[in-house]
């Protein structure tokens, strides 16, 4: 099939009226249209994070945040590309919290506004993936990292929450330490351990 | 042409079952990856004429970017700023931020620079999961067996025992960066098979262990002393006076400038070719995999190895048109999901390697047995409602990202089947490295997937996250190492070794229209002097685009 013969839809990105043929996604159609655009696309699948979009539908004051590769084009939708936020300013190394009792107190050092949050639910609002960052980041704050960290098993660190804030907490981050914490001091396998001794051991060589 | 059976038609004809016997006229026969393989399509390959691998095959498009002229020269780098470091990382996926990482810890002063954001990589794309020898009914020997009988031969045996006995060290190692893994009640680790192997031994967090590890190593890295310069692709390698690596030149996107970084030993990790959509086939690659690191050593006389050789993922979304490419995860057939035909019938033991699950996708849809999307693109059923109808919930517990995938499809995995055709999924061949990721040219090491010789001509699931690791954080030691070692004092840097190349180029005749690396996919239409946000349209574009 040729794309001529497609249907053509039009539709508004970064301010430029653009046609593209139906079946592609937003970054799809601004390239097909000659806007080079390399910067805020990465995997194209929906998982790193990096194409992060406003969209208002054709009939509709209601702007929402999603994700530009996974994105269908429609006819009257207006697209704009959201910029990239810097990293994340806080600093923070695993090895300084001496053991797990410490954690909490730790986390308030590292993220002093994280009790400030005011419960508006922007950050919940603006997720592409649906998660309930807000409790996330309650949870944290009470100490409750495990339960804090299974909330954001699908987050791919778009940052959205963190520009929603108003406090400027940085839920991703939250919840990012609050995984990393259950994983450095409670992930111990015993199949690993037992594995790693017999090899410290010199037991179990490859034969090439 | 073939007709497949349009897509409305096959979906109606389909019905959920929970259990399907595999036909024993499915054989796949000894000439299924002769046939129907696209490594095996006559003609795809050339002899590189040019460079170390002189009369060496190669793929057609690979060849084209290996001996194409630098999009530079000396005169552009004329008032380029020269910044000095020990350890200058090309690349920021798993890889390139595990090599950095060691290196920082080994006391080296260490830049990062990466064509995207750190992070944007295959890494994070991967989902099935990583090798590695736990269980007591498994040994790091059998690994080894395992990833040589997979590799169709041509595997380089020193790397493959060295990559396995790292395995349960390495998810240490990850475990200790703060990744979690999908744990037992007990909290011992689970595992699963995968195609080719002869024990339960991948490890995963859902289907998003990629994911999972490349948030926690992007954190680790910029909590950590190492630089990051994002938006900065890697156009050249520097050398000094006696053609060792002492460098690189980096382009910046958002202002146009070149940058000459010289560096003590410089680690590419550039990741695959993907998006050359070898073939014509769609890819499951990163935005950015357009064998920029292969192109870079290449030139500075690194030896290269198995050009001809790559694999195809047997299920990459066939449809719809728009996600075209996007890998579901082997975990769902090593759950026990069928592939079925349009007739709904099984043409093969799922669990089989890669190549052969692919070329008999392919010979399906070649005999006409295949669905067709509608959009130029045939397919085969991946039979997810039949794992839930087996084990109701698992779907959601195990296979979120699939779940989500089919949300934006308009599907749902648990109800219809998903419409999947071999995807271009990741290259066998690349730079040769020894145990310490060392090239043929010193100065100059190379880890992840830009390497050959660890998988041989196929790669089973899960042994390319270890490989990242297990390699990027040997390459990041010892190249924090050499920094110290005798006779390293900062050499004069030049693009001498670009010169030797151009004249090989001209002496075979070659034409010197096309330059690389490519840095971004055709179709992204990115030029030189283009706007990295794509703000201002190409002049080069006819008007009605």
């Amino acid at each position: 099939m040729t794309e001529a013969a497609k249907k053509l839809i039009n539709l508004r990105i970064n301010g430029k009226d653009i046609s593209a043929p139906e079946s592609l996604s937003v970054i799809q159609a601004l390239w097909y249209a000659g806007y080079p655009r390399v910067k805020g696309v990465g995997c194209l699948q929906g998982v790193c994070g990096s194409c992060r979009v406003f969209v208002r539908r054709a009939d509709s004051n209601e702007v929402s945040t999603e994700l530009g590769c996974e994105l269908l084009i429609e006819e009257g939708m207006d697209v704009s590309f959201l910029i990239y936020p810097i990293p994340p300013y806080q600093t923070y190394s695993l090895e300084e919290i001496p053991n797990s009792w410490e954690v909490q107190a730790k986390f308030h050092e590292i993220f002093p506004e994280a009790a400030q949050c005011r419960h508006c639910g922007g950050c919940t609002t603006t997720c592409p993936k649906d998660i309930d960052v807000e409790k996330g980041v309650e949870l944290a704050v009470k100490g409750r990292f495990q339960e804090a960290g299974e909330l954001f098993v699908q987050c791919v660190m778009c940052n959205l929450c963190q520009t929603a804030c108003p406090e400027l907490i940085t839920p991703n981050h939250v919840a990012l330490f609050s995984r990393r914490v259950t994983a450095y001091f409670h992930t111990r396998p015993s199949n690993l351990i037992h594995r790693l001794e017999k090899m410290r051991k010199g037991q179990l060589q490859v034969i090439e | 042409m073939t007709i497949n059976i349009p897509y409305d038609e096959a979906i109606r004809r389909y019905r959920p079952l929970a259990e399907r016997a595999l036909p024993c006229t499915a054989d796949p026969g000894e000439d299924l990856l002769q046939r129907y393989h696209p490594d095996y399509i006559a003609d795809r390959c050339i002899q590189l004429t040019v460079g170390a691998n002189a009369g060496d095959p190669c793929h057609r498009q690979l060849a084209d970017v290996l001996q194409s002229d630098s999009r530079i020269d000396e005169a552009d780098l004329a008032a380029s700023p020269e910044v000095e470091t020990d350890v200058l990382v090309i690349g920021g996926g798993g890889a390139g931020c595990s090599a950095a990482l060691e290196a920082a810890r080994a006391g080296a002063r260490v830049i990062l620079a990466t064509k995207l954001r750190l992070g944007d990589s295959n890494t994070v794309m991967a989902e099935g999961g990583i090798q590695a020898s736990i269980e007591k009914d498994d040994t790091p020997q059998m690994h080894y067996d395992d990833t040589v009988k997979g590799a169709s031969g041509q595997i380089d045996r020193t790397l493959a025992a060295q990559m396995v006995t790292d395995g349960p060290d390495v998810i240490r190692w990850l475990i200790q960066q703060g990744m979690q893994f999908d744990l037992d009640q007990y909290g011992d680790l689970l595992t699963r098979r995968a195609g080719g192997t002869s024990a339960p031994r991948v490890l995963y967090f859902r289907d998003y262990t990629g994911l999972e590890m490349m948030r926690v190593l992007r954190e680790a890295v910029f909590n950590s002393d190492v630089e990051v310069w994002d938006y900065c692709p890697a156009v050249e390698l520097l050398s000094d006076q006696s053609g060792h690596c002492a460098g690189a030149v980096l382009s910046s996107l958002k202002d146009y400038t070149y940058s000459l970084v010289k560096a003590k030993s410089v680690i590419v990790a550039t990741g695959g070719i993907g998006r050359l959509h070898l073939n014509g086939f769609p890819t499951s690659n990163h935005f950015g995999a357009v064998g920029d690191g292969l192109v870079l050593a290449y030139r500075l006389g690194a030896k290269l190895r198995d050009l001809d050789t790559f694999q195809y993922h047997p299920t990459g979304l066939a449809h719809p048109h728009h996600l075209g490419g996007t890998l579901i995860t082997e975990g769902v057939r090593s759950a026990g999901a069928y592939l079925l035909n349009a007739a709904s019938e099984r043409f093969i033991d799922e669990l089989r390697p890669r190549d052969h699950v692919a070329a008999a996708i392919i010979r399906e849809c070649a005999e006409g047995r295949g669905v067709d999307a509608g959009h130029g693109q045939s397919g085969v059923w991946l039979d997810t409602p039949s794992i839930e109808l087996r084990s109701p919930g698992i779907m959601e517990q195990r296979f979120p990202k699939l779940l989500h995938l089919g949300i934006k499809s308009g599907i749902d995995p648990r109800q219809q089947p998903m419409l999947i055709y071999p995807t271009l999924h990741y290259q066998n061949g690349g730079v040769i490295i020894n145990r310490q990721g060392a090239s043929t040219v010193p100065g100059l090491y190379c880890v992840g997937e830009v390497c050959g010789g660890v998988h041989g001509r196929n790669r089973l699931m899960g042994n390319s996250l270890l490989e990242i690791i297990s390699f990027g954080r040997r390459a990041g030691t010892t190249a924090a190492k050499r920094v110290h070692g005798a006779g390293m004092r900062q050499k004069k840097v030049s693009l001498e070794h670009l010169r030797a190349f151009r004249r090989e180029l001209m002496l075979a005749k070659m034409p010197l229209t096309q330059q690389s690396p490519l840095l971004f996919p055709e179709y992204a239409k990115f030029e030189k002097d283009s706007d990295y946000d794509g703000l201002r349209r190409n002049t080069r574009v006819a008007d009605d685009g």
